[in-house]
């Protein structure tokens, strides 16, 4: 119960903290919301299917912002405050920081996947339930592999350079994961480099779970994207264990 | 409870510890007992955060033992009897004074009142600025705050006074008091002698990652039997110590000071040799200078320069 209450804690914590913080905020909810309501929903008046396809692409959109910031810059920042390190010296229950900090960013996708929702809801996208609770739940589910992704950023760059590094990702993975247009109005080579990217291959899946494109070649894009967790999990392991010693 | 006889807080016993090509720590034994303030000195590079870092359980000693309250320092229950205010430690930006405070709260069982927290570490009137907006000696007393959250046994201060002024130097000292006498065990690292002296009943000094001389500061002081000549020179080291009945010799910024056990006779060479000599003043051995010169006394080279604490 103690261990459960410093996870809650520690959780709402990270939650105040990056409510608070502009530069985290404005990528992670404000940006997907404004630009599905302007392109999505704005732009395509009396056409429900390209609103509905866009629904799909920013799921994955939305969850890349507050796993990359949350895990990405902000780690490197308390890293650098020592924050961290003296968070392991206090009685915090093993893996305590982590799983606050994972929580804090599953709390914020889902806010900004939940508020994505309702804008196609009431813009006129129609799914039966169970689409529409797989569609929001992959995007969720897909802030755990870029959640690992930032760690690694976290705990291998400075604060600057994380930033920098983290703002990077969250770039590439949107355009080269065809998040923001399709890959088939992009240059061949994009598509090609869009095969190493998680956002890719859960676009694809979310485009699936949602009805918009037929069930196909789930076991390639599943087993790219359980490479890509296992790499960065890895990495961000070995990371951590460096500055422990 | 006498403290010579009950059973060590913290307990560093025949350890040794490499830090890439130097061997930070050669078999240090320290102990650390109850309602006893140890104060760890030595020169830079001597071996004080490595000893922190295995007594906080950031490192493990490569040979011999580190222990906290008779276990190993990772433990969460020796953790959690545990306050440590690091050196160089931030804080977040973004969360207020209290936020942080009920954060570090919650980490423990019994954690303390927080208005307790807040007069103790004298933080009355901040307690909703964010942290980020604090002066650099108010964010140390936060740090303190977070050091005393969970009424610690054993409270670890590293460099706890950097960057604050009088005032507050004395209040943090006096709040270090109260929990000494309520039993808490304290470990000090500082570059400030005269809080060494003030705090701690235990001085250990340390060098090359051994311990060189470890006693009440007295007893340390009365190691250096003399006078401190203290003035301004055009002297090189070399040649101070070669002046009659110095035994040893320190510089800070434009001012020298020279141990003698024989202060007429010094000065009369001292006078001889240098006509420019200025800002003259002669007083009995300090602190300062007793650990001065317990580390140049152990050091191989004479000529390495001794930089204390």
């Amino acid at each position: 119960m103690h261990t459960l209450l410093v996870y809650v804690r520690e959780a709402r914590a990270q939650i105040i903290s990056t409510w608070r913080t502009p530069q985290f905020i404005i990528p992670s909810v404000v940006l997907p919301l404004l630009f599905y309501g302007v392109m999505g929903l704005g732009l395509s008046k009396g056409h429900e299917e390209i609103a509905h396809m866009m629904l799909a692409n920013y799921v994955i959109f939305a969850a890349i912002a507050p796993a990359m910031f949350g895990f990405g810059a902000a780690v490197a920042a308390e890293r650098e405050a020592k924050l961290i390190e003296l968070k392991q010296i206090a009685p915090l229950p093993a893996g305590g920081y982590l799983a606050g900090r994972l929580i804090a960013a599953l709390a914020l996708v889902g806010v900004s996947i939940a508020l994505l929702g309702v804008l196609a809801y009431f813009g006129g996208v129609k799914m039966v339930p169970w689409r529409w609770a797989a569609t929001l739940g992959l995007g969720l589910a897909s802030a755990i592999p870029f959640a690992l992704i930032g760690l690694n950023v976290g705990l291998r760059f400075g604060s600057q350079g994380a930033t920098a590094v983290a703002n990077v990702l969250f770039l590439g993975f949107c355009l080269f994961g065809g998040l923001w247009a399709p890959l088939s109005i992009m240059p061949a080579w994009v598509g090609k480099v869009a095969d190493f990217m998680p956002s890719y291959h859960l676009g694809q899946l979310s485009q699936m779970l949602s009805g918009m494109q037929p069930m196909a070649s789930v076991p390639h894009h599943l087993s790219v994207l359980g490479a890509i967790s296992l790499a960065a999990m890895i990495g961000a392991a070995t990371a951590w264990k460096r500055q422990a010693a | 409870m006498s403290p010579r006889t009950s059973e060590p807080v913290a307990m560093l016993r025949q350890t040794v510890k490499r830090r890439g090509a130097t061997l930070a720590l050669n078999g240090l034994d320290l102990d650390i007992r109850p309602g006893q303030c140890v104060a760890l000195l030595g020169p830079n590079g001597a071996g004080k955060s490595t000893s922190v870092a295995l007594l906080t359980g950031r490192l493990r000693p490569d040979a011999g033992t580190a222990s906290l309250f008779g276990g190993d320092p990772r433990d969460i229950a020796s953790r959690g009897r545990m306050g440590v205010m690091l050196q160089e430690a931030g804080l977040p930006r973004t969360l207020t004074v209290r936020e942080q405070v009920d954060l570090f709260r919650g980490y423990y069982r019994k954690p303390r009142p927080r208005d307790e927290i807040i007069r103790l570490a004298g933080l009355e009137g901040l307690e909703k600025r964010r942290c980020g907006a604090l002066s650099g000696g108010q964010q140390r007393r936060v740090q303190f705050a977070l050091a005393i959250a969970g009424r610690p046994d054993f409270l670890v201060l590293d460099e706890p006074t950097t960057g604050m002024d009088i005032d507050a130097r004395r209040a943090l000292w006096s709040a270090v008091r109260a929990e000494i006498a309520r039993g808490c065990a304290v470990l000090l690292t500082t570059h400030h002698l005269d809080e060494a002296e003030s705090l701690a009943d235990r001085i250990v000094v340390i060098d090359h990652g051994q311990v060189i001389a470890d006693g009440s500061p007295e007893a340390i002081k009365s190691r250096v039997s003399g006078v401190a000549i203290r003035c301004r020179t055009r002297l090189s080291d070399a040649k101070l110590s070669g002046l009659a009945r110095v035994t040893g010799v320190s510089r800070d910024g434009g001012k020298v000071t020279l141990l003698t056990t024989s202060a007429p006779a010094t000065l009369r060479d001292l006078l001889a040799r240098d006509e420019t000599v200025d800002d003259l003043t002669v007083a009995g051995a300090s602190l300062e200078d007793a650990v001065t010169r317990l580390v140049q006394a152990g050091a191989p080279a004479s000529t390495r320069q001794a930089e204390v604490a």
